[in-house]
């Protein structure tokens, strides 16, 4: 902040700015800082750690590492797709001009509000094969000819999470979506109306576009949401069978607290900082280019 | 008189808060849900300590399985261990290199009164680093009904892992059930349950000398055994811990599981026998010995008060008392474990095996190698993976964690 001609600097605004600063460092920057600097040493079940330079992120990439970051992007892409597209529809729905429409409103939050591990608990006893709703049913149908462990396959359950995280995550989506829906301007849809554009013209060329940026923004956040997601994954497999479901946050977890590699775990977690900060990066830019280009993304 | 009255209150809340100083507290997280048949006679036993070290006060916090292990780590890994920890006798290698915990002089007259097999499974280095709490040993249950129905003639139980296939496949097709309830989750008793067979076909994860020895013979036989045996096990054993085939057995889905001793009251209606765990086809009898202990931390300021209480909690008198009333396999030799037998001759199958039974091995990194244990076994059962292959596999990923 620049000197007042005649006076010094005005030192007040640095003082108000103190408090916000410190809660930063505090509670940002030095977990960061100390992060990084565990995944430096070979921090583990012992008294005293030593710095060893960057040789936990040289033991990450002889891992299997890299298929991890793989399964990670892909679990979280498609997630994130489902999410958007049904909290879309379920947005739309919301905001049809229905009987009951703020019952409903109120119905799809459930999912949200109710504890995630009561949430996913549930899901777990419908994904068992034995006891389960979702093979019992599929049986009963005739689209399974025996019992179904959900669980035990890792094509299986790398989709049943996904479902689950999914269902979890739907409602935020479709409240958010809804919001931004209803700062349409009604005039528009009635000009079009009037026009004689059909429902699937007005949504296309009107809604879509107007809630776009919403629509970004969601995604971008639900993206990072969704590669921290732990608890889901943790209390349906533990990242099994072989693996299959094990993203980057399972695997720092599993090598930092159940291996007791605090080192290694800790750069593991400054690798998921990197990749996200990139993903948002790159996921920012082209969002920039595409708004430049179009006035607004199309 | 408001100026008197807050003074004497100070001095009351000195006098006592020095009083409260005057005894030091030994922190005891014991795992469980403090509801458990023992809790009564082990809270008699501490209270008698008390009594006889008016210097100390002892703490007792009961912390569910899964988190107790846990939360002592974490406290230790913090600065602030507490006294005294139970603990899955598997973790003390790791947290005796970590200079955690403190090792015990047992006297030969103490040690003398355990098997050498329990107390493999505390010490190490010439060091005895827990005190054996909780004991288990395993066998296999059938279901001699469904054994009868599949016209399955074997009146002592399966005795071979030939005799396991038999009877699995025989009734896999004749009857509704399953022959087999196969635990394979990636949880720590889908290893158990799988060293059970494979000590009793002669097979070791770690030689005499520490080494890995997972890729022998013996371990791709047991393997291959598991692999024969899938058809006949329930649908997505991958999907079951050992908790979960429990119930699949008592309703009759299975004829067949492993557990320990306290099985014999999860079985609800079932008809069943007991045999030893069957011995396969380069080995006799064995089974898994597992342990839980009583650790004490270094670093709490209390370690010799914690280690005389739970030298006492475990004196052969009181820990007869509380395996009695826990229900567990008897750890110490003394004439209680003749007693069970006579009372309940299955007991035998659980105490005969302790002599030829074989420690969980106790690696440093334990957590990774039963992950790469685990991996293996999936990887077989979901025909991912040939025993050869898998066995080798593992046992190079083991060497690396055993760096060698």
């Amino acid at each position: 902040m620049a000197a007042r001609p005649g006076r010094g600097i005005d030192w007040f605004p640095y003082l108000l700015l103190t408090p916000a600063f410190a809660l930063v460092l505090t509670i940002v920057a030095w977990p960061l800082f100390e992060t990084f600097r565990l995944s430096l040493t070979d921090a583990a079940m012992k008294p005293t750690e030593n710095y060893v330079g960057f040789a936990n992120y040289v033991e990450i990439f002889q891992d299997d590492f890299g298929e991890i970051i793989l399964r990670t992007f892909i679990w979280m892409g498609l997630s994130v797709t489902l999410k958007i597209i049904l909290g879309t529809c379920g947005a739309l729905l919301l905001n049809a001009a229905l009987p009951g429409r703020a019952m409903f409103r109120i119905l799809v939050m459930p999912p949200w509000v109710v504890p995630i591990a009561i949430g996913v608990f549930m899901w777990s006893w419908m994904y068992n094969g034995q006891f389960g709703m979702i093979s019992g049913v599929a049986q009963r149908i005739g689209l399974l000819s025996e019992p179904f462990e959900f669980m035990a396959y890792g094509q299986s359950a790398f989709i049943a999470t996904i479902v689950t995280d999914v269902w979890i995550g739907v409602p935020m989506v479709t409240l958010y979506l809804l919001a931004a829906m209803q700062s349409v301007p009604k005039e528009l849809y009635e000009a079009a109306w009037t026009d004689g554009a059909s429902r699937a013209y007005r949504f296309r060329r009107i809604t879509l576009p107007l809630i776009a940026p919403a629509i970004f923004t969601m995604a971008l956040l639900s993206a990072i949401w969704t590669f921290n997601s732990f608890d889901i994954i943790w209390i349906l497999t533990e990242g099994g069978p072989r693996g299959a479901t094990t993203t980057m946050i399972i695997d720092t977890y599993k090598t930092a607290i159940s291996r007791f590699r605090y080192g290694e775990g800790a750069a593991r977690a400054v690798m998921i900082l990197v990749f996200l900060t990139a993903f948002s990066a790159v996921y920012l830019g082209l969002l920039m280019r595409l708004t430049r280009r179009g006035g607004q993304p199309q | 008189m408001k100026l008197k009255t807050l003074a004497l209150a100070s001095c009351a809340f000195v006098a006592l808060t020095a009083g409260a100083q005057a005894a030091e507290e030994i922190y005891f997280i014991n795992c469980g849900g403090g509801d458990d048949e023992f809790v009564p006679s082990q809270s008699e036993h501490i209270a008698a300590w008390e009594a006889a070290n008016p210097d100390y006060t002892v703490n007792v916090e009961f912390i569910p399985w899964g988190q107790c292990q846990e939360k002592s780590l974490t406290l230790a890994a913090a600065g602030n261990p507490p006294g005294i920890a139970y603990m899955g006798s598997r973790v003390l290698k790791q947290l005796a290199a970590g200079e955690m915990i403190r090792p015990f002089d047992l006297t030969d007259e103490e040690a003398g009164t355990y098997s050498e097999a329990v107390l493999n499974t505390v010490r190490f280095d010439g060091n005895v680093w827990g005190i054996p709490r909780a004991f288990s040993t395993k066998a296999l249950f059938w279901n001699k009904d469904l054994f009868a129905e599949a016209g399955v003639d074997m009146p002592d139980g399966p005795q071979t892992f030939e005799d396991v296939l038999t009877a699995a496949k025989a009734i896999s097709e004749s009857t509704e059930a399953k022959g087999y309830g196969l635990p394979a989750a990636s949880f720590d008793n889908t290893m158990h349950h799988f060293l059970n067979w494979m000590y009793s076909n002669g097979g070791a994860v770690l030689d005499a000398d520490g080494k890995v020895v997972f890729d022998s013979p013996e371990v791709i036989e047991t393997l291959q055994f598991f692999k024969d045996l899938t058809p006949y096990v329930q649908n997505g054993p991958i999907a079951y811990d050992r908790g979960k085939v429990e119930p699949l057995f008592a309703e009759s889905q299975v004829a067949m599981m492993v557990n320990g001793g306290w099985g014999r009251f999860r079985v609800g209606d079932v008809n069943y026998g007991i045999s030893p765990i069957p011995a396969g086809p380069s080995g006799d009898h064995s089974t898994l010995l597992i342990t839980d202990s009583l650790v004490v931390f270094a670093g709490s300021g209390v370690e010799d008060a914690a280690a005389d209480l739970v030298k006492t909690l475990t004196s052969v008198e009181n820990q007869e008392v509380i395996d009695k009333t826990g229900g567990w396999t008897p750890i110490r030799l003394t004439a209680m474990a003749e007693e069970l037998v006579a009372e309940d001759p299955t007991w035998e199958y659980f105490i005969s095996a302790i002599p030829t039974g074989g420690p969980e091995p106790l690696m440093l990194e334990y957590v990774a190698m039963q992950d790469v244990i685990n991996e293996a076994i999936q990887g077989v059962i979901l025909g991912e993976i040939e025993p050869e292959e898998a066995a080798a596999s593992a046992a190079e990923e083991l060497r690396d964690l055993n760096g060698e």
